[in-house]
């Protein structure tokens, strides 16, 4: 069987990256002494993968970690085994047993929600108001960093949800293996549309809040729950 | 107005490796500030990664976390880009855990490995908000201590300490903690507590201590300054090291470390008496932990961190008694939970041998031998009892049972070394190498590397070398220019460093009081992280010295009299100056002294009744030693 574990990775660690989260949860499933299935070879190491990476810096608050176990455990105990070997700051909030054969979750993700804090009150008041100036237009070119250099590319279909409320703006955004918009970009647009100069700098802290799965063409409900 | 955190949010997205300063680690208790009365700050003054690879760090911080009465947070020195920002933002050094100022603190402590992390004391106590001398300490301020291995001499940094632990650190540490509590309670003066510490067996206040001098600088005189502080400071040691503290949940932190596993100490001390050695003289007697005892740590560790990777650690693991035994039965247990464990020493039996193959949980990295110097007779000097047929044996041995890499560790510089013996160094690389082709092609592991480290000696306190003089650069120079050409030899590869480092490194070790001058004189000219290649700047060092009118080769490349008052003399750290003095003597005959699990050499421990098992033939239950000359294996060079 595998686990879907949902935790959070809270924005004590969140300039952690990728790499120790993994190492981070590969220690903690040996702590907890869950039954957990190795990979053969040398260096034996646990079956784990996660939904997807949460770039530095960035805090989650239901990322996946997608385990495959050796024996049958409950969700009830995967979670409280976890729960006493993560620290505080990793806590998870659900667990799913799923059946080996179940789709890969990297394969199956859609989209990602989140909550993107502008630091700076004065900049949220320009750039919030600016949301709906920019969703009006046809395409939204924002510069983006490809190998051949930086080239404007049009993210109108990578956005399937913006809105903005205070200092916060919430997002739901393409995230596939394929293509995906990153907050930054969103924030590069937004200045754009607000008309602040390039070279200025926007602070804010993102929050990615969930991953998306479709159930059906055009319905997005919670990666976990596909 | 920005709060200190926010400003410390904003910094921590600019800076490279913010994880340095964020905590949160698995198994950091972060106790309330108002639940316990005493507050303690653990600085270490190296970066994050270096001081989360020590053990001592991890313990200390786990016991006075322990106490109800007490919390422990950390601090480490912030790396270049952080410290510029915390500059530019007027944000205080802060713990990782509460991000308080160092000065918020009742007691900060300082773990001092090495010399020329001294600079970042100074650095750490600035920042913190601390006045950097003792002196200008007012009431409100915290009390500065210090422990570790450099406290052996405190004098170089004395200015700046107000009390410093001589000896095991676990047991002095809560006694220390017990009176600053009191004055906090009591609202006692700052002098009136630094007089009680004084009184705690194992301390050393500078501030009731006066040092005179001769004209030609050397000390006329050291004493105490008022009664409560003895003549001589005794070292403390570990009542019992088979049972001393030991924390059952160890930080793991989230980055990679330097040292990122689990270390089983399994013995302390060692019993070969190598001169050079100053952990070799001071953490005598040799003392080892029990099989049982080992076990049940590991298992406690292993599942409180979720470490793969155990390392057994000692200065000479390969004198533990029940070696093949411990390390089997540690495979045992840890087979299942995929654990590897890192064999520290080549002292294995043929059974071992094929249990190792079977297992496959053993890695085959490279093996590091420390012949430290290149003939037998310079061997004899620094009493290293290692033979050109030993090493030669354990070559064959690492060459036929899979390996291909070896690493020799040298020294240059020792104490009447001369070009016949750096040749030597030369000419048993040759025959390593000549060791790897005997075996045929078909049967030997591919990729020969035989690599030859050799660091600059330093003489150090508390050793028979203390009266020693280290060579002068320009001469070290030479030697390595030397050893480069006579080290051309194919497989081989030679590393060694620039020798400047060790030259401070020797003023420093060696230091008196008035050297606390140029420390701080460096630290204003802007020497910080002086470990670190890229940061460190030898000429100001020099300029500092200049300014403060103090001759560096006064410290360095000066040979001691006997009868010469040393800065170190007051502390009884176990060896006796007569000891050592003895040791020098037979080390200028090239003689050897026996290694003490034959027999007692006096070296002063035997004053203390029952304290060293070999002292004692009695009371030496330990079974016959196999004296086999050893090898430990590498991946800590
Ligand atoms: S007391 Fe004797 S046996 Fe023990 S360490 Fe000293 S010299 Fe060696």
């Amino acid at each position: 069987m595998r686990m879907l574990g949902v935790f959070e990775k809270n924005e004590r660690v969140r300039h952690i990256g990728h790499l120790d989260i993994q190492r981070a949860v590969q220690r903690g499933l040996r702590r907890s002494g869950l039954p957990v299935a190795y990979s053969n070879g040398f260096n034996p190491h646990i079956l784990v993968t996660f939904a997807s990476a949460l770039s530095t810096g960035a805090a989650g608050k239901r990322e996946i970690m997608d385990v495959k176990m050796a024996e049958q455990v409950t969700e009830q105990e995967f979670l409280s085994r976890m729960n006493a070997a993560m620290p505080p700051e990793m806590q998870l909030s659900s667990a799913r047993g799923v059946e080996d054969k179940h789709p890969a979750l990297m394969a199956s993700l859609k989209a990602g929600m989140y909550e993107i804090i502008l630091r700076e009150e004065v900049q949220a008041e320009q750039l919030i108001p600016a949301i709906d100036k920019m969703m009006a237009q046809e395409e939204i070119q924002v510069p983006r960093k490809t190998k051949s250099g930086i080239k404007d590319v049009n993210m109108k279909p990578l956005i399937y949800a913006l809105r903005g409320e205070g200092q916060k703006i919430f997002a739901t955004l393409m995230l596939t293996e394929r293509e995906s918009c990153k907050p930054a970009m969103i924030i590069e647009g937004l200045k754009r549309a607000a008309g602040l100069p390039e070279e200025e700098e926007v602070r804010t802290l993102v929050i990615r809040t969930q991953l998306l799965g479709e159930r059906q063409p055009g319905e997005l409900i919670p990666l976990e729950e596909l | 107005m920005n709060t200190m955190n926010e400003k410390i949010e904003a910094m921590l997205e600019k800076v490279q490796k913010a994880p340095r300063y964020t905590g949160g680690e698995m198994n950091t208790q972060v106790k309330k500030w108002e639940e316990a009365p005493l507050h303690f700050v653990f600085c270490f003054p190296d970066t994050y990664e270096v001081g989360m690879s020590h053990l001592g760090i991890k313990i200390l911080t786990g016991l006075i976390n322990d106490q109800p009465w007490s919390l422990c947070e950390r601090c480490f020195m912030p790396w270049v880009d952080m410290m510029a920002l915390m500059k530019q933002e007027q944000v205080p050094l802060f713990s990782l855990e509460s991000r308080r100022p160092l000065k918020d603190f009742d007691v900060v402590g300082f773990t001092l490995m090495y010399e020329m992390s001294y600079t970042n004391v100074l650095a750490m106590l600035e920042m913190g908000g601390i006045p950097i001398e003792r002196k200008e300490r007012e009431e409100a301020d915290p009390i500065v201590v210090a422990g570790g291995g450099c406290a052996s001499n405190p004098e170089p940094i004395s200015d700046f300490i107000d009390a410093f632990m001589i000896g095991a650190g676990e047991e002095v540490m809560l006694e220390v903690n017990q009176v600053i509590l009191e004055r906090k309670q009591q609202g006692l003066s700052r002098e009136e507590c630094l007089k009680r510490l004084a009184q705690v067996e194992g301390v050393y206040v500078p501030a009731l201590y006066d040092a005179e001098y001769h004209e030609d600088g050397t000390l006329k005189s050291f004493a105490p300054n008022c009664p409560e502080a003895p003549a001589r400071v005794v070292k403390r040691y570990v009542d019992n090291f088979d049972q001393a503290y030991f924390p059952t949940k160890l930080a793991v932190p989230y980055t990679e470390v330097v040292f990122d596993r689990i270390t089983l100490e399994i013995m302390r001390g060692c019993t070969r008496g190598c001169r050079f050695c100053q952990a070799g003289m001071l953490y005598r007697p040799v003392r080892e932990r029990s099989l049982e005892t080992l076990v049940k740590q590991a298992e406690t560790l292993v599942e409180a961190t979720g470490y793969e990777e155990i390392s057994l650690s000692s200065l000479s693991s390969g004198d533990y008694t029940c070696l093949p035994e411990l390390i089997r039965e540690l495979m045992r247990r840890m087979k299942e939970k995929r654990v590897s464990i890192s064999l520290p020493s080549l002292r294995i039996d043929s059974v071992l041998k094929e249990s190792l193959e079977e297992t496959q949980q053993v890695k085959k990295s490279s093996l590091t031998f420390a012949p430290e110097a290149g003939t037998q007779r310079l061997r004899d000097v620094i009493n290293k009892g290692v033979t050109e047929e030993d090493l030669i044996e354990k070559a064959r041995d690492a060459f036929q049972g899979g390996w291909s890499s070896i690493k020799l560790y040298f020294m240059d510089g020792l104490p009447t070394e001369t070009y016949e013996d750096l040749d030597g160094i030369a000419d048993l690389a040759q025959k390593v190498v000549a060791e790897y082709f005997k075996v045929p092609k078909g049967e030997r592991a591919k990729g020969l590397r035989v690599t030859v480290s050799c660091s600059t000696f330093v003489p150090k306190p508390h050793t028979p070398f203390q009266w020693a003089a280290q060579d002068t650069i320009p001469v070290i120079n030479d030697k390595q220019e030397h050893l480069r050409e006579v080290l051309k030899i194919k497989g081989v590869t030679f590393n060694w460093h620039a020798p400047h480092l060790s030259y401070l490194e020797a003023c420093f070790s060696r230091g008196d009081r008035r050297i606390g001058r140029v420390l701080k004189r460096a630290y204003e000219r802007g020497c910080m992280l002086d470990g670190w290649n890229d940061q460190f700047k030898f000429e100001e060092w020099m300029a500092a010295f200049v300014d403060c009118g103090l001759d560096p080769a006064f410290y360095a490349n000066r040979v001691r009299d006997k009868d010469e008052i040393l800065p170190w003399d007051f502390l009884d750290c176990g060896i006796t100056k007569e000891f050592l003095w003895r040791e020098k003597e037979k080390s200028d005959r090239a003689e050897v002294t026996k290694d003490c699990r034959l027999g007692c050499n006096a070296c002063g421990i035997q004053r203390i009744k029952g304290l060293c098992a070999y002292a004692d033939p009695k009371r030496n239950k330990a079974p016959s030693p196999s004296l086999v000359p050893y090898a430990s294996e590498g991946g800590e060079g």
